[in-house]
């Protein structure tokens, strides 16, 4: 699998706990947008739109290493994309996120290690 | 209890598949059968007033589960083979083709049928339902633009599909006898805000009743009661509800009172028959949750009835609607409320409604407001003393409610 050089989204403090930041496709070179979340102190990222309905996960509800699509509820585990319930099915891709002298850097199409 | 050998699950719904799915989950591994009414893969029924009947979604967009799915997790999918009578002390039940077939639990996932119109011409073939996908696209056919068509209730499955009928450029009249439809659900600001957004959008709205459907040439004449006038249409869509379907249960002499009557882990009267989704009601509650999540929830506190395992807390119902491109969300029983706590401006058109019972927040509903909802939901399942104070300032935070 290729992968794009790294990106830098954001500064540590930039997003919130519980909340997420949409990294648009034009920036990370892929298809689809990626949200980068920040949830009990740790950064993740997935692939931004919901496996099952155009949503943005970015919108999503963000607790317990898990964010909750805002338009069916399904939820997904931040760690490895898997879906938790229905109405998903598709686990949602990972990307890489590294912290590094208080940045936050993502790593389009890398996947994390899980 | 010996441990189930083979489980029979009648319905392919929502309930149905999320119980086979939990029954799999919670580590069941023997006999799992799914009897189906309908042809083919079970499928979703929200996006049938919505995407389907916009022309947006195929069938193979909207099912429940891919065809590998039912291989991969060892159930058998038995579709087009009703089920004529469940016989739960000879350990089996019936196919409407006479055969018998074995199963030592027995899971009802029914679901409901629409209720028709009880007055003369309520069967008129012109007057249609949308329960399933055959309707859904024998509907379809009928909505196109210019057609005259007059949608009768106003509940949730009304208002959709008037609006999506407006949105085709159908000539829309919507007809309900209640002023504010939905209002002991979701409270007053929002059922009145909704209502009005039809006729905005350029829907007629008729608070009136339907005495009778006339055949005529070249469509229907639907004869109103109160209102007094009546309406010249091509098409009839009544969406007044759904009569659930508790023949099975009934028969079995299984306790059935506005619904099948079921007990935590979906236990009904008899030690192994179980209901799931749209068919049943829970001892206590005054109503059946005809709704999605309930519907999926039930399958996983049924693997557990039948698997005997502890059954976990079910927490706050929650549903959503949508309509003239706006989504109404709802968290809760609005009828338990004893007094209701705006957030947001209704003019604005998106804002929330909590309804409160002492110093707990024990429903909420709102419109286009998804983050107020999942905290919402939160809050009352975690039984969170609030300040209203809080839930009343659009700037504040409700997750600091959250955080202790
Ligand atoms: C058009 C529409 C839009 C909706 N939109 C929303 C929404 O936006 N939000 C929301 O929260 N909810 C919505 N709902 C409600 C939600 O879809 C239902 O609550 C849910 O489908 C219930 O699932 P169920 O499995 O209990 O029943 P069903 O989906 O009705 O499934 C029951 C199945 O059992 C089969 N069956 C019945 N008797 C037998 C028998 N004797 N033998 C074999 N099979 C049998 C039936 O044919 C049917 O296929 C909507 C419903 C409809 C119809």
């Amino acid at each position: 699998m290729t992968t794009n050089s790294a990106v830098r989204v954001a500064a540590v403090g930039d997003i919130e706990e519980g909340e997420a930041l949409k990294v648009p496709a034009e920036t990370t070179g892929r298809a689809d947008a990626i949200a980068v979340f920040h949830d009990g102190g740790a950064y993740y990222a997935l692939d931004d739109t919901c496996s099952h309905g155009q949503a943005s996960l970015s919108d999503g509800w963000i607790e317990g290493g898990e964010v909750e699509c805002p338009l069916h509820s399904a939820r997904f585990c931040l760690k490895s994309g898997e879906p938790q319930c229905m109405p998903a099915t598709l686990a949602q891709r990972t990307h890489r996120v590294e912290v590094r002298d208080g940045e936050v850097w993502l790593h389009p199409g890398e996947e994390s290690a899980g | 209890m010996s441990a189930p050998r083979g489980i029979a699950v009648v319905g392919a719904g929502l309930a149905a598949v999320s119980t086979c799915d939990a029954l799999r989950a919670r580590g069941y591994d023997g006999e799992l059968v799914l009897y189906s009414a309908e042809h083919g893969l079970p499928y979703d029924r929200p996006p049938l007033s919505k995407d389907v009947l916009l022309g947006k979604s195929r069938r193979e967009d909207v099912l429940l589960r891919p065809a590998q799915w039912y291989d991969e997790k060892g159930i058998e999918l038995r579709d087009g083979t009703p089920v004529r009578a469940i016989r739960p002390r000879e350990g089996g039940l019936e196919l409407a083709d006479g055969t018998r077939a074995t199963a030592d639990r027995i899971v009802l996932a029914t679901g409901g049928t629409p209720r028709a119109l009880p007055v003369p011409g309520g069967d008129d073939p012109g007057v249609h339902a949308l329960r399933t996908w055959e309707d859904a696209e024998r509907l379809r056919e009928r909505l196109l633009p210019g057609a005259r068509v007059a949608v009768v209730g106003a509940g949730l499955i009304g208002a959709e599909t008037a609006a999506v009928a407006h949105a085709l450029g159908c000539r829309v009249t919507l007809i309900d006898p209640v002023p504010v439809p939905l209002a002991a659900v979701v409270g007053d600001e929002i059922a009145s805000a909704l209502h009005s957004r039809h006729s905005a959008e350029g829907i007629e709205v008729l608070t009136a009743g339907v005495e009778r459907i006339e055949r005529r040439p070249g469509g229907l004449l639907v004869r109103l009661s109160g209102y007094g006038g009546s309406v010249a249409v091509d098409t009839v869509v009544a969406g007044i509800g759904i009569r659930p379907a508790i023949e099975l249960a009934e028969s079995a002499g299984l306790i059935v009172d506005n619904g099948i009557v079921v007990r935590p882990g979906q236990r009904t009267s008899h030690p192994n028959v179980f209901a799931v989704g749209d068919v049943a009601r829970r001892d206590g509650h005054r109503v059946r949750h005809e709704h999605w999540e309930a519907a999926q929830r039930d399958g996983e506190a049924v693997a557990h009835g039948v698997l005997g395992l502890a059954v976990p807390e079910a927490g706050a119902s929650w549903f959503w609607s949508d309509r003239h491109g706006s989504r109404l969300e709802a968290v809760g029983s609005m009828a338990d409320a004893e007094r209701r706590v705006l957030r947001g401006a209704v003019d604005t058109g998106a804002f929330t409604v909590f309804g409160l019972r002492g110093d707990r927040v024990v429903a909420a509903a709102a419109v286009d407001r998804p983050r107020d909802i999942k905290a919402a939901r939160r809050i009352v399942d975690r039984g969170v003393v609030v300040d209203e104070g809080v839930l009343s300032d659009e700037s504040a935070d409700l997750r600091t409610l959250l955080k202790r």
